[in-house]
């Protein structure tokens, strides 16, 4: 009723058809807008107002003053967060990296037509349904130095020593990078598969008339047809790489000797375990201008090829 | 660019599904919000929320809520039970504090946050309830860790100092007696378990406390104390971890203890992994809390039953033994609406009685003097009597409000100084020492 009023008024107005569907379609996306408002505009805006201002909890007596940008400064000079930046950069750019060869390989298998093809397709989800934070426990049952399936694996069950993976800096952070490889290259995979199958099999016909070799095909058709699918990927997990915690959480808490300390897991120490909550939020904006500009990058990359494709 | 143009009827039959979906989402959003408005209680009942952690000996503290909800039918105890870790715990609980949550009454407290929740204004000062007399009753230690700026903000329930736990059968084995200083811990585990080996018994020399956490600070600050150092001079206020005898201490721990006499996993390991190092008879010594002389010597826990020692920790050549104080308080949220309730549920939690019982089963220790010349808990708990001496003399961390800033601090330090045999422990030493003074001076503004 309120729609078909409000139609009614806008046609009483005597406004162009072009005019009145553009505010009507206004209308319909206002509630999508204040949502995001709501939920996304307001946390980003208040996490830049406290980044601005000095607050600690625990000491109320200093007031909230505002700063302008001496955290930011502050962050400048924090060896720690500079450690954890290139901590967090090293881990986006290795687990996406393995997490696009990974996803490729399975969708390339479960694009396949076998017997059986249904269960696997489903069965290779399953890491990626399992909550993180479970996922992550697991691995660290995984590789725990006295009850590892990994050292049982490698050494048996008679060996005196075994090997301790997460307390050495190096395997401790290859540790978080193989589980969050195993945890979403499905995903990537799902994303690719939705990308192979939009490739026509005349395309694989005529070029195997031609005399194409698998390799061939694989290089001149599949993948510059599939180059969109791998480029969402591509996005969608070097953002989600970027905010890693949970697995540091439950696997490391940073350690040993801060090797796997993140970004985010970094910020989170400072607003909930030290009470800077001022300091904290800068370290938040840091991770959402990051994430934000390697968004758009890529959102550029991936508008202009389907400009392109239109043409 | 062609655009379509739509009928008005064709318009309406676009509107209705996303209408249908709008009451969808609102008749969503409703059922998420209503289970947040509150039930009415039952009248003359009243609900006293407790945030507590995940408990070694969880049957214990069920039969003690039972008790007080018997004795006290116009009090209904709600326990919500958060993470082991005291870190955890820490982040659980100030999140709510800090929103001013009405759902927290009573909350227990580690000894090294009173300082913080006080001026921060979370836990409300208990000096009505808690007077002076009564408070003379319990370990003076633990009061002083309750107290800031001349007010009470804890009741303390059991304290807890580090004590060296040991396999008597082992040292007896060998003629070995408890040893004295760490260097003679260290040439023991070595005699041990090297001669264990040429049995075919496999087993680690010591187990502690090293994973990049607080207990890391607890461990480390032993180490250093009793080499003379200092976390931070209690003259100055200054920090004193980049002086010579704690960077010796900690050098100490990286090439004598780590890697030598105990595991490289031990890197990862809190109190229950260290725990369990020593239960499954994988280990001839081990650091650790009151707590584990229940857990070490119950045979459905332990395969060493019977065979465990314990001792003052050791210390160096020219020091003296050193033991961090723990151990829990409780307090009262600020914004709790049932403070009178509150006050008569930590009361009973700290009385003799239930102090008693918690020693007997649990094997924590007591808080109140009194009770250390008590028949039944040296009975029950003979570790006791010569740990006493440890308790009442067992050292604070650091009291700041912000000591969590602190202890970060000292984590990385540590972890990275003991994680990495090649580590520079000086510069490290300095660089933590450094920040710690921006810290401290904030503080003092």
């Amino acid at each position: 009723m309120i729609f078909g009023l409000f139609f009614d008024y806008t046609v009483t107005m005597k406004l162009s058809l072009s005019a009145r569907e553009r505010i009507f379609a206004a209308f319909l996306v206002l509630p999508c807008l204040l949502f995001v408002a709501i939920f996304a505009f307001y946390p980003i805006l208040y996490s830049f107002y406290l980044s601005l201002h000095r607050i600690i909890l625990s000491l109320p007596g200093l007031k909230q003053p505002f700063i302008g940008l001496a955290n930011y400064r502050e962050l400048l000079h924090d060896a720690v967060a500079l450690h954890s930046l290139v901590n967090t950069f090293a881990f986006v750019f290795a687990s996406t990296f393995f997490e696009l060869v990974f996803g490729l390989i399975i969708a390339l298998i479960i694009n396949r037509h076998f017997s059986g093809r249904g269960i696997v397709r489903a069965a290779v989800l399953v890491p990626w349904a399992i909550p993180t934070v479970v996922a992550s426990q697991m691995w660290r049952f995984i590789f725990n130095d006295n009850y590892g399936l990994l050292n049982y694996l490698l050494f048996g069950s008679g060996v005196t020593s075994y090997k301790a993976w997460l307390a050495d800096p190096f395997f401790a952070f290859s540790a978080i990078v193989v589980a969050d490889v195993w945890k979403t290259s499905s995903f990537a995979a799902l994303i690719i598969l939705a990308g192979l199958q939009t490739i026509p099999d005349e395309l694989y016909e005529a070029a195997r008339i031609d005399g194409a070799g698998a390799w061939n095909r694989f290089r001149s058709i599949t993948l510059p047809l599939i180059k969109p699918a791998l480029l969402i990927a591509l996005l969608f997990r070097t953002m989600d790489a970027f905010r890693v915690f949970d697995l540091v959480f439950v696997m490391t808490q940073g350690g040993p000797a801060d090797s796997t300390n993140v970004l985010q897991f970094y910020g989170y120490k400072k607003i909930f375990a030290e009470g800077l909550m001022g300091y904290g939020s800068t370290i938040s904006v840091l991770v959402f201008l990051v994430t934000f500009s390697v968004s758009l990058l890529y959102i550029r990359m991936i508008g202009s090829r389907i400009l392109q494709e239109k043409t | 660019m062609k655009r379509t143009c739509l009928s008005s009827s064709r318009h309406r039959a676009g509107i209705w599904p996303v209408l249908k979906g709008l009451t969808v989402c609102l008749v969503l959003a409703l059922a998420l919000i209503m289970p947040a408005c509150k039930k009415k209680e039952t009248a003359g009942t009243t609900t006293v929320r407790f945030v507590t952690w995940k408990p070694n000996q969880p049957a214990v503290w069920d039969e003690i809520i039972r008790t007080f909800e018997a004795g006290h039918p116009g009090i209904r105890v709600v326990r919500e039970t958060g993470p082991h870790s005291s870190t955890g715990f820490h982040d659980l609980l100030t999140q709510k504090l800090k929103n001013k949550s009405p759902d927290v009454d009573v909350f227990f407290m580690d000894v090294i946050w009173p300082s913080e929740f006080a001026a921060a204004g979370w836990a409300m000062p208990l000096d009505s309830y808690f007077p002076q007399g009564e408070r003379n009753k319990f370990l003076d230690g633990t009061v002083l860790a309750n107290t800031y700026k001349g007010h009470i903000y804890g009741v303390p329930v059991f304290v807890d100092g580090g004590m060296l736990y040991y396999r008597k059968d082992l040292l007896e084995k060998y003629g070995f007696k408890p040893p004295r200083t760490w260097g003679e811990m260290v040439s023991q585990a070595k005699k041990i378990t090297s001669g264990e080996a040429a049995d075919n018994v496999a087993m680690e020399g010591f187990s502690g406390q090293f994973k990049q956490y607080e207990g890391l600070v607890c461990d480390m600050m032993e180490y250093i104390l009793s080499n003379g150092g200092n976390i931070v001079d209690p003259d100055t206020g200054q920090p004193g971890i980049a002086a010579k005898p704690a960077v010796d201490a900690v050098r100490f721990v990286r090439d004598q203890i780590i890697g030598n006499i105990a595991p490289e996993g031990e890197l990862t390991y809190e109190e229950p992994e260290s725990l369990a190092l020593f239960t499954q008879g994988k280990a001839v010594f081990l650091r650790n809390w009151p707590y584990a002389w229940e857990v070490s010597n119950d045979p459905s826990r332990s395969r060493v039953a019977g065979k465990v020692g314990i001792a003052k920790l050791p210390h160096f050549p020219g020091g003296r033994s050193y033991s961090t104080l723990g151990g829990w308080q409780l307090a009262i949220s600020s914004y709790s609406k049932h403070k009178d309730a509150a006050w008569t549920f930590i009361k009973f939690l700290t009385s003799s009685r239930i102090q008693k019982l918690l020693a007997v089963k649990a094997g924590l220790a007591p808080t109140r003097k009194a009770l250390y010349d008590d028949g039944d808990i040296l009975k029950a708990d003979p570790q006791f009597r010569s740990m006493k001496d440890v308790f009442l003399t067992a050292y604070p961390r650091p009291r700041s409000p912000l000591y969590p800033a602190i202890s970060n601090i000292l984590q990385r330090y540590f972890s990275s100084a003991i994680s990495d045999r090649n580590s520079d422990i000086e510069g490290e030493a300095r660089k933590a020492s450094q920040e710690m003074e921006k810290i401290i001076a904030l503080t003092r503004e």
